[in-house]
């Protein structure tokens, strides 16, 4: 019992003398709380980008309240569009999530009692934000005729403007498991490299041997390199594993566009490796860098899309998540796999996963230096 | 000199870990660092191999500027620490054909690298097996061989033989006089006085982080650690008789001996013999004792070295 004891006493007075460990350990359950409150401790727990093309526009108004109508739900934001080629090229892109259009004479025949038809086209990438567009919407103008005849008549009205969809996306809808599939890929650049590239530097350095790699003539680069290949060997495996079973045992209908895939995951796993070193590099202890990396996969993972849609988040975390290269690489992955995109349609997310990895090996370089180095 | 070190200071915080050092190594020799712990060895070499920065001060390594050709020097020196700086789940040729990379060796040079090890050093016999099936003795050579796989001029080597029982201490001084016949310049750290003596051509003296003697061990001791003694022990009971007789020796007691400096010990002893003989006083041992770099120490600090470690 003493030796249990012993051990047990050891342990605690090791984890107060490494402020680090300490840090991480308050730092993890503050943060998820934190985050959890921001996503959930509030009335309207979404809020999606939707565009509207007003072809009517009348002289009273009731179309332009429709649009301060919607952004009024504080469910939606919306971006107007004068073309609607242009809004159904953005719901291409998911940039927005819906396109709405108010046909000509929208009004008049809301004036004249003939059933006005409004038109929406909803993006199908994501089933869960795709029924909540579609239900918000269609909820919307139920109830905003309802208020617009009430405050003319002084009466109710219970006949709705009509919403009928039209299909506009070259995909069929795709199902709950075609959605996460991509968002399941994405989880090994994020936790698989970022926790194997964490060990790198600071076990080295625990044990000694980063002493040898010292003492020799190889560059920081070299040596963040050498790390890394090692690194992106096994997340490649994490991802060979998770592909061949969500494959086989899912079998979602999904384009596995291999040339595109590979440069996607493999940019995505260089972010995550180049992140794990630098917490590898600050570290000064296993445990402690091990903390920080699930720390912050944990945290990350909320803001990546990649298990669900980033619009549950305030907007002002979507735009965090928007800088998040992870981000990035989840819908990149979307976008190969579900809606067939071509190497054109990722340029900027290939684009911007290099520009970001470079930037972090340059921290990462920078930090060896003054960190280990020092 | 291949090794020219001017003024080295360095800090840790408030404390001066290394004080305005200055020394030069020559070509081919071994050079100890003898001093106990703290005394700033370990940084004192750490900073030779760009482990460590410093504060001030100057380093030349076979020519070059340790701050200027940084990654030069680093690829002309083989550095050994205390600690066995093996990868457990590796065999020793695993082990050594990382460190090779470390330095760009050709798999040609790689393979005669790895030959001189198992020849000069010993470790052909485990070459294959892991690290962690190897004994403490197995794993400090394997230790040396992968330091000095790149076939460096300079080994620095720190307390090259902490911790090893007399044997296993003999033979890697046979390890490391082999590496001076191979033509490398050798820069060993130890606190054992002995190991310095009997390895090193030439000794500097460190204590709080400064050179406080530099020479060869026997011109050390001969300047610094006094004249020879003789050590002579009688029976108890003829204790105070002896110690009667040998005053006008100089003879003083210490421990369970009587001492007598002398600067010719081997006259003296004779005489001293036969002193003790005609007043019937039977010696148990009579021997001549040369001052040891622990005197020179002592005579430095005022201390023993075993009492500092202590």
């Amino acid at each position: 019992m003493n030796s249990i004891i012993g051990i047990a006493v050891k342990d605690i007075k090791t984890f107060f003398r490494e402020r680090g460990t300490i840090f991480w350990t308050i730092a993890f359950p503050v943060l998820i709380m934190l985050l959890f409150t921001a996503i959930f401790g509030r009335d309207i727990p979404f809020n999606a980008n939707i565009g509207i093309v007003d072809y009517d526009h009348d002289q009273y108004g009731i179309s332009t309240g429709i649009v301060t109508g919607l952004n009024s739900t504080g469910f939606f934001t919306v971006k107007n569009f004068t073309d609607k080629t242009e809004a159904l090229k953005e719901l291409n892109t998911s940039s927005v999530r819906a396109v709405i259009t108010i046909p000509q004479n929208f009004t008049f025949n809301l004036t004249m009692g003939i059933p006005a038809q409004t038109l929406i086209a909803v993006d199908e990438t994501n089933p869960d934000v795709a029924r909540l567009v579609r239900d918000g919407i269609k909820t919307f103008f139920s109830e905003y005729y309802k208020t617009l005849y009430y405050n003319q008549t002084g009466m109710n009205y219970t006949e709705p403007i009509s919403v009928s969809e039209e299909q506009t996306v070259a995909h069929e809808p795709i199902g709950y498991k075609e959605n996460i599939v991509p968002g399941m890929l994405t989880y090994p650049l994020l936790f698989s490299s970022m926790v194997v590239a964490t060990g790198a530097i600071v076990f080295e350095r625990e044990k000694g041997t980063l002493k040898k790699i010292r003492a020799s003539p190889i560059r920081p680069i070299n040596v963040l390199f050498g790390k890394t290949l090692a690194a992106l060997f096994q997340t490649a495996i994490s991802i060979l594993i998770m592909s061949v079973l969500a494959a086989t045992l899912l079998a979602p209908k999904l384009n596995w566009n291999i040339p595109l895939l590979v440069p996607i995951l493999f940019l995505g796993s260089m972010n995550g490796i180049a992140l794990g070193l630098i917490i590898s590099c600050i570290g000064r202890a296993p445990q402690e860098a091990s903390n920080a990396a699930t720390t912050m996969g944990i945290v990350l993972q909320f803001f990546t899309g990649m298990y669900f849609p980033i619009e549950y988040l305030p907007t002002y975390l979507q735009q965090f998540g928007r800088i998040i290269p992870m981000t990035y690489a989840a819908q990149a992955l979307r976008d190969i796999m579900i809606r067939n995109a071509t190497l054109e349609d990722l340029l900027l997310p290939i684009a911007t996963l290099t520009f970001t990895a470079v930037i972090l090996y340059a921290v990462g370089v920078l930090l060896y230096r003054r960190w280990v180095e020092k | 000199m291949i090794i020219d070190v001017e003024g080295l200071v360095k800090h840790y915080g408030q404390v001066k870990a290394v004080d305005g050092v200055s020394f030069g190594v020559e070509e081919g020799e071994i050079f100890g660092l003898l001093g106990p712990n703290g005394a700033g060895k370990t940084t004192l070499m750490e900073i030779l191999c760009g482990l460590r920065r410093f504060d001030e001060g100057k380093v030349t390594i076979q020519g070059f500027d340790l701050i200027k050709n940084s990654y030069k020097v680093r690829s002309l020196i083989g550095f050994c620490p205390q600690e066995t700086l093996l990868y457990d789940l590796l065999s020793v040729r695993e082990n050594l054909s990382f460190s090779a990379s470390l330095y760009s060796l050709s798999r040609k040079k790689f393979k005669e690298r790895v030959e001189f090890s198992a020849k000069v050093l010993g470790v052909g016999e485990f070459l294959d097996r892991k690290v962690q099936q190897l004994s403490g003795g197995m794993k400090r050579r394997a230790n040396l061989a992968a330091s000095i796989i790149h076939d460096p001029p300079i080994v620095i080597l720190d307390e090259p033989t902490v911790g090893f029982d007399p044997t296993i201490k003999r033979e890697f001084w046979e390890l490391i006089k082999n590496l001076k016949s191979d033509g490398k310049t050798v820069l060993l750290s130890t606190h054992d006085m002995y190991e310095a003596d009997e390895i090193c051509d030439k000794v500097a003296i460190m204590e709080r982080g400064k050179i406080a003697a530099l020479d060869k061990p026997r011109t050390l001791k001969e300047t610094i650690g006094g004249e020879p003694a003789i050590h002579v022990r009688v029976k108890d009971l003829q204790a105070k008789k002896a110690l009667a007789i040998l005053k006008e020796y100089g003879g003083i007691l210490r421990d369970d001996e009587i001492q007598i400096s002398s600067k010719n010990p081997w006259e003296t002893m004779t005489e001293v013999t036969n002193k003790l003989a005609s007043e019937d006083v039977l010696a148990e041992k009579i021997e001549v004792v040369e001052p040891t770099l622990e005197d020179v120490f002592m005579k430095l600090s005022g201390r023993k070295l075993t009492e500092v470690e202590q």
